[in-house]
C-alpha cells in the first residue's frame, strides 16, 4: 500500500475514531447526569464526524479510481 | 483517580476523551501539540500518559524519552494500527500499552487499569500520611496538624513552598483529609494563555467564540463540591484577576457566553512557589485576591529543614521503583549518609530524580543503588562553598562573601561589580585591600 493511501486511510479513522469516543461519551451522559442538551452536543458532533468521514472516504475513492486508469500507478 | 496527560493533535478527541476520562474520576491535562505537551510535563508529573506518536511539531516518541528521565508513568500509545504495536515494542520496553482506533470505554478503562491499581496499591503504603504524604520530621508533623484542621473547615488554603517541595501532594492530601463527596480538579494557571484562562476556569457556551463548538464547563463546575487546585496561581495575568475574584467572592459564575448563574461550591487549594515577600514586592497577586485565597495559607518545609526525613523518601522512591520495574534494588548505608547530607536544593523533586537515576545505575551483582559522584544538576542553587547568611557570621564575613561572589560572578569586573553592590569603585578597592592584607 503506497503512502498517500496510508494517509488517506489515516484521515478517515480519525472522524471514525471520535464517533466511537463520542457515542461512549453520550451514553455515560445519559447513564450518569442525565444531561440533555449536553448529550444533544455530543450528537452533533457525531452528525459532523459522519460528515468529515464520508469526505475522507470520497477523497480516497477518487484516488483510488485514478490511479486505476492512471497507466503511470 | 490517576492524573493523566492526553497528547493528540485531533482537538475533538482529546475535548471529547478528556471528559470521558472526566467523568471516570481521573484529572486530566491535555494538549495538541508537542511542544506544548512538553512544556506541560516540565511543570508537572503525572501516572499515566496517552500519546498520539505522530505530533504535528514532533514525534511522541522524543516525549516519551524525555519522560524517562524526569517521570515515572505509564504510558499508553493511541495508534490506528496495531501493527505499529510491533515497531514500538522493542524501543520502549514492557511498561506500555496500546489503544487501537476506532477506541471505545472498554479499551480506555482496561489500558487504565494497570495505573489505578498501582497507585491504589501505593496509596495503600501505611507509612503514608493522608495516602500521600512521607515523613515523621517536625515540620512535617506541623505540616499534617494544619492539614487536618483545615480539612475541617471550607477555609481555601494557599500552598507555599520552594519548587520541588510537593505542593501538589499537599493539594491532595487536603482534598482526601476534607472527605468531600467532589473531585479534585487541577488548573496550572501558568500554562494557560490570557485568552484560554477564561474559559478553563469558568466554562464556556456553544458559539461563544471562534472554536467553541459545544459547551464546556470550566474547572470551577467540575470541582464543584469538591477541591480546585490552581497551581501557579501568581502567573495568572493579573488583568483576569477580578473574574476569579469576582467568583471567589460570590460563589457563583457565569460561561464564557452565557447568561446563567451558577452556583459553586468548592474549597480552592491555591498554590505558588513565591515567598510572601515577593507576591507583596512583585505584586504579581492583588491583595484583594490574595486575602480571598489565603485563608489559610501554608508553608510546605523545604527538604534541607526536614533531612531526617530523607532516608524515609529513599525508601519510598526505592519501593515505588522496585514494584514499577518488578526488581529487588536496596541501599546501603554510605550511599543513605550521602542522600543524607546533600541540600537538595530541587527538593523531594530532586531527590526522587537522582533515585531514579542511581536506580537505574544500580550494581546487578550487590543489588544496591550506584550514586553518581556528586548530585548537581543544572537548577542546583546551592554551591560547594555554602555561602550566604547563617548564625553566627559576623556582618563583615557576610559582606566579605558577597563582595567576592559578585565579582566571581562578574569575572573580576570591578566597575561592574561596585555598581550593582551600589557602593563607589573607591570602596570596592578599599574592602578588597584590606581582605589582602588579612589573608597576608
Amino acid at each position: 500500500m503506497n503512502e498517500d493511501v496510508k494517509k488517506l486511510i489515516h484521515d478517515a479513522r480519525n472522524p471514525l475514531n471520535n464517533i466511537s469516543v463520542n457515542a461512549e461519551l453520550g451514553k455515560l451522559t445519559l447513564e450518569t447526569i442525565n444531561d440533555k442538551e449536553k448529550a444533544m452536543a455530543i450528537f452533533d458532533t457525531i452528525v459532523n464526524e459522519c460528515k468529515r468521514c464520508s469526505q475522507s472516504l470520497d477523497v480516497l475513492s477518487s484516488y483510488l479510481k485514478d490511479s486505476k486508469s492512471s497507466p503511470d500507478e | 483517580m490517576a492524573k493523566i496527560l492526553l497528547v493528540d493533535d485531533d482537538q475533538t478527541f482529546v475535548n471529547t476523551t478528556r471528559e470521558l476520562l472526566e467523568m471516570l474520576g481521573h484529572i486530566v491535562a491535555s494538549a495538541t501539540s508537542f511542544s506544548s505537551a512538553k512544556e506541560i510535563l516540565n511543570r508537572q508529573s503525572f501516572d499515566h500518559l496517552i500519546l498520539d506518536l505522530i505530533l504535528p511539531d514532533g514525534s511522541g516518541l522524543n516525549l516519551l524519552e524525555s519522560i524517562e528521565d524526569h517521570n515515572s508513568c505509564s504510558v499508553t500509545l493511541v495508534t490506528g494500527h496495531p501493527s505499529v504495536k510491533s515497531l514500538v515494542k522493542d524501543l520502549l520496553g514492557p511498561n506500555i500499552s496500546y489503544l487501537i482506533k476506532p477506541i471505545d470505554l472498554q479499551q480506555l478503562k482496561a489500558a487504565l487499569d494497570t495505573t489505578t491499581s498501582s497507585i491504589a496499591e501505593l496509596n495503600s503504603d501505611k507509612d503514608l500520611h493522608f495516602g500521600c504524604l512521607v515523613g515523621e520530621s517536625k515540620p512535617m508533623t506541623n505540616l499534617y496538624q494544619q492539614i487536618e484542621r483545615v480539612a475541617k473547615t471550607k477555609a481555601n488554603v494557599m500552598l507555599m513552598g520552594e519548587s520541588g517541595v510537593g505542593k501538589e501532594m499537599v493539594a491532595s492530601a487536603i482534598h482526601s483529609a476534607s472527605q468531600v463527596k467532589g473531585d479534585l480538579v487541577a488548573a496550572n494557571c501558568g500554562a494557560l494563555t490570557s485568552e484560554l484562562i477564561g474559559s478553563e476556569l469558568f466554562g464556556h457556551e456553544k458559539g461563544a467564540f471562534t472554536g467553541a463548538i459545544q459547551r464546556k464547563e470550566g474547572v470551577f463546575e467540575r470541582s464543584n463540591g469538591g477541591t480546585l487546585f490552581l497551581d501557579e496561581v501568581t502567573e495568572m495575568p493579573i488583568d483576569q484577576q477580578p473574574n476569579l475574584l469576582r467568583v471567589l467572592e460570590t460563589q457563583k459564575l457565569t460561561r464564557i457566553g452565557g447568561t446563567e448563574l451558577i452556583n459553586v461550591n468548592c474549597r480552592v487549594v491555591s498554590a505558588t512557589n513565591r515567598s510572601e515577600a515577593q507576591l507583596a514586592e512583585e505584586k504579581c497577586l492583588r491583595e484583594d485576591m490574595y486575602y480571598r485565597l489565603a485563608v489559610f495559607p501554608i508553608t510546605i518545609p523545604p527538604l534541607r529543614e526536614r533531612k531526617e526525613d530523607i532516608p524515609l523518601l529513599v525508601e519510598h522512591f526505592i519501593k515505588g521503583f522496585n514494584r514499577e520495574y518488578e526488581s529487588d534494588i536496596g541501599v546501603d548505608e554510605k550511599s543513605l549518609e550521602r542522600l543524607s547530607t546533600y541540600d537538595w536544593p530541587g527538593n523531594v523533586r530532586e531527590l526522587r530524580h537522582a533515585i531514579h537515576r542511581a536506580y537505574i545505575m544500580a550494581d546487578v551483582t550487590t543489588n544496591l543503588l550506584v550514586l553518581p559522584e556528586n548530585f548537581t544538576s543544572p537548577f542546583s542553587k546551592a554551591e560547594n562553598s555554602s555561602p550566604g547568611i547563617t548564625v553566627g557570621k559576623t556582618v563583615e564575613d557576610v559582606e566579605r562573601e558577597l563582595i567576592e561572589s559578585t565579582l566571581k560572578h562578574y569575572d573580576g569586573d570591578k566597575k561592574k561589580t561596585a555598581e550593582v553592590l551600589g557602593v563607589s569603585l573607591k570602596t570596592l578597592y578599599n574592602r578588597l585591600n584590606s581582605y589582602s592584607e588579612e589573608t597576608a
